[in-house]
């Protein structure tokens, strides 16, 4: 059995979601929370094992919130529902610790195919490919680098930080401003 | 216009006073010239922001002035109108700059028609007459120049202030379609494709149809919300089809050749016309594995025409299931009155789009 949380600020789909869900054996969606405030009571009540978050969440940034549901002790798995450019989320979502990325256009087999992985403890994202690695490299500073290439092997933070011999504050930071870069910017209005 | 009124102030003047002994002729010479100068200036738009046609006018005034033989003319309201027009369309600076060139080219016709007088008195007043005449074409100048120059701020202003009405509304639209149309569409999407596993025969057929429809209908979104954000904004067609082509070339193994160019067309054409062109291209390099691409833009007195060219696997027989593109290409076409051809390539290989857009009813349509 598999416990889900379903972070969306969109009503239709946090229902559509949760029927879907329901309806697959061996599934359980717990709860359900529409913006970040609801999110953390919902996660220290629900405890789940996988956690569908909606990329876009205004005013929060999913990525710095999938981030933050990674600290948490224990962490569940995130997979990222998205429906943006997926291939490039894929940098800024490994840097954030995403466990997965679907497409919200993706069919319900797909999701649950999704699911299972995370909570395997495995990953699902698009390939990364050739020029999207060079255009983040060209986004970041060369000293960040380093730990742009080990984020995506998946090496722990922890490991990260030894190895650079830096404090876990200071990785911490700089994995920060590298996502603030390398974020896909989702176009909102300006208010009228 | 002023300048009517300045030929009757001299044509009144001269029939008053003698000026000189050939009158008539000047009467002639004013409204001939009269009539002529405004036809011509409301004939042609570009004749009324040419300076040379401004500094003939100013030669025929000055004439005038200097064969009244004396530069006290009845000429001279008539002359000052040759001021206007370099006052309003020129920016301020160089319509002084034309003001000091007339007030240079009155003194030359003052000095070269004047009459030796005798007395200090008489000279005063001639000598402020003169400097009036000489001040007033800069005053004109002066206030014109300025009042155009306010006005055409203030019309740079408008405009760019509907701009950016018609830009925060096309991105509020865009913003509500994809926030919340299409996050309704997914989710249906979803929800049923959860059925679509559980039922059999027939209804599977049902369901399936109803997925590829929501599928086709998140890909017309996608479409207008693309459309809504990133208007063309007037860059002609050549230019944004090279960009797309290097946008396409990047993303996928096929090389794309964009030669010729397209004459400037209006606004709403240029954006059917485009579309219609991205999206063969777009078809050739997603569906049709082609390696080489080509399109050929190219222009003749009535017709601008884009081929799009490709050595792919060719149209299908079938349309793909949920494809919008040929429809929507084909509905584009009949928008701006123009030819869309899809055919085979030579020997059967690849695709060949043609099309072929009017270009004295593009105008019409677009007006």
């Amino acid at each position: 059995m598999i416990r889900i949380l379903l972070v969306d600020d969109h009503p239709a789909l946090r229902a559509g979601l949760s029927a879907v869900l329901r309806a697959e054996p061996g599934l359980v969606p717990l709860g359900t929370a529409a913006s970040e405030e609801e999110l953390w009571p919902a996660l220290h009540r629900t405890k789940p094992d996988v956690v569908v978050l909606d990329y876009h969440l205004p005013p929060a940034d999913g990525l710095q919130l999938c981030r933050r549901i990674k600290r948490s002790i224990p962490a569940p798995g995130v997979l990222l529902y998205s429906a943006y450019a997926d291939a490039q989320l894929v940098i800024p979502a490994r840097l954030a610790g995403a466990d997965g990325i679907v497409n919200k256009g993706a069919p319900a087999n797909e999701l649950y195919d999704a699911i299972r992985t995370v909570a395997r403890g495995d990953r699902i994202m698009p390939p990364l490919s050739r020029e999207l690695l060079d255009s983040a490299g060209e986004r970041l500073d060369s000293e960040d680098l380093p730990i742009l290439g080990m984020a995506l092997d998946g090496t722990p933070e922890k490991e990260i930080a030894r190895t650079l011999g830096i404090a876990a504050d200071e990785l911490t930071q700089r994995l920060d401003r590298m996502i603030a870069r390398l974020k896909v910017e989702v176009p909102v209005p300006r208010e009228a | 216009m002023t300048r009517v009124l300045g030929a009757i102030v001299a044509v009144v003047l001269l029939m008053a006073h003698d000026v000189s002994d050939h009158d008539g002729w000047l009467i002639v010479a004013t409204v001939g010239w009269t009539a002529f100068s405004l036809a011509a200036y409301g004939a042609s738009v570009r004749l009324q922001r040419s300076p040379l046609a401004w500094l003939v006018d100013m030669a025929v005034v000055l004439e005038l002035v200097y064969l009244s033989t004396d530069w006290r003319s009845p000429f001279y309201i008539f002359a000052l109108t040759a001021l206007i027009l370099p006052a309003t369309e020129l920016p301020f600076r160089r319509a002084v700059g034309w003001g000091i060139m007339f007030t240079g080219g009155y003194l030359v016709v003052a000095i070269a028609t004047q009459r030796l007088d005798s007395g200090t008195f008489e000279r005063a007043i001639r000598l402020e007459i003169i400097t009036t005449h000489l001040m007033i074409p800069i005053v004109i100048v002066l206030a014109l120049g300025y009042a155009a120059d306010l006005l055409r701020a203030l019309r740079d202003e408008r405009r760019r202030a509907e701009r950016l009405a018609v830009q925060a509304e096309r991105q509020r639209i865009a913003w509500e379609l994809h926030d919340s149309a299409k996050q309704r569409v997914h989710a249906a999407h979803l929800v049923l494709s959860a059925l679509d596993s559980r039922v059999n025969g027939a209804n599977r057929e049902i369901v399936d149809h109803a997925l590829t429809e929501l599928r086709a209908a998140t890909a017309d979104m996608d479409t207008s919300v693309a459309e809504l954000r990133a208007p063309l904004d007037g860059r002609p067609v050549d230019l944004l089809l090279r960009e797309r082509a290097r946008e396409l070339e990047v993303a996928s193994s096929a090389a794309i050749v964009v030669r010729g160019g397209l004459p400037d067309l209006p606004p709403l054409v240029t954006t059917h016309a485009y579309r219609i062109a991205a999206e063969a291209l777009t078809n050739a390099v997603r569906h049709a594995d082609a390696e080489r691409i080509e399109v050929e833009l190219s222009a003749d007195r009535e017709h601008a025409t884009i081929v799009v060219r490709d050595d792919g696997s060719g149209l299908p027989d079938e349309a793909r299931p949920g494809s919008h593109g040929l429809p929507s290409m084909r509905n584009r076409a009949e928008t701006i009155g123009a030819e869309l051809e899809m055919t085979r390539g030579p020997g059967g290989r690849g695709t060949v789009v043609t099309l072929k857009v009017p270009l004295t009813h593009a105008t019409e349509a677009a007006t």
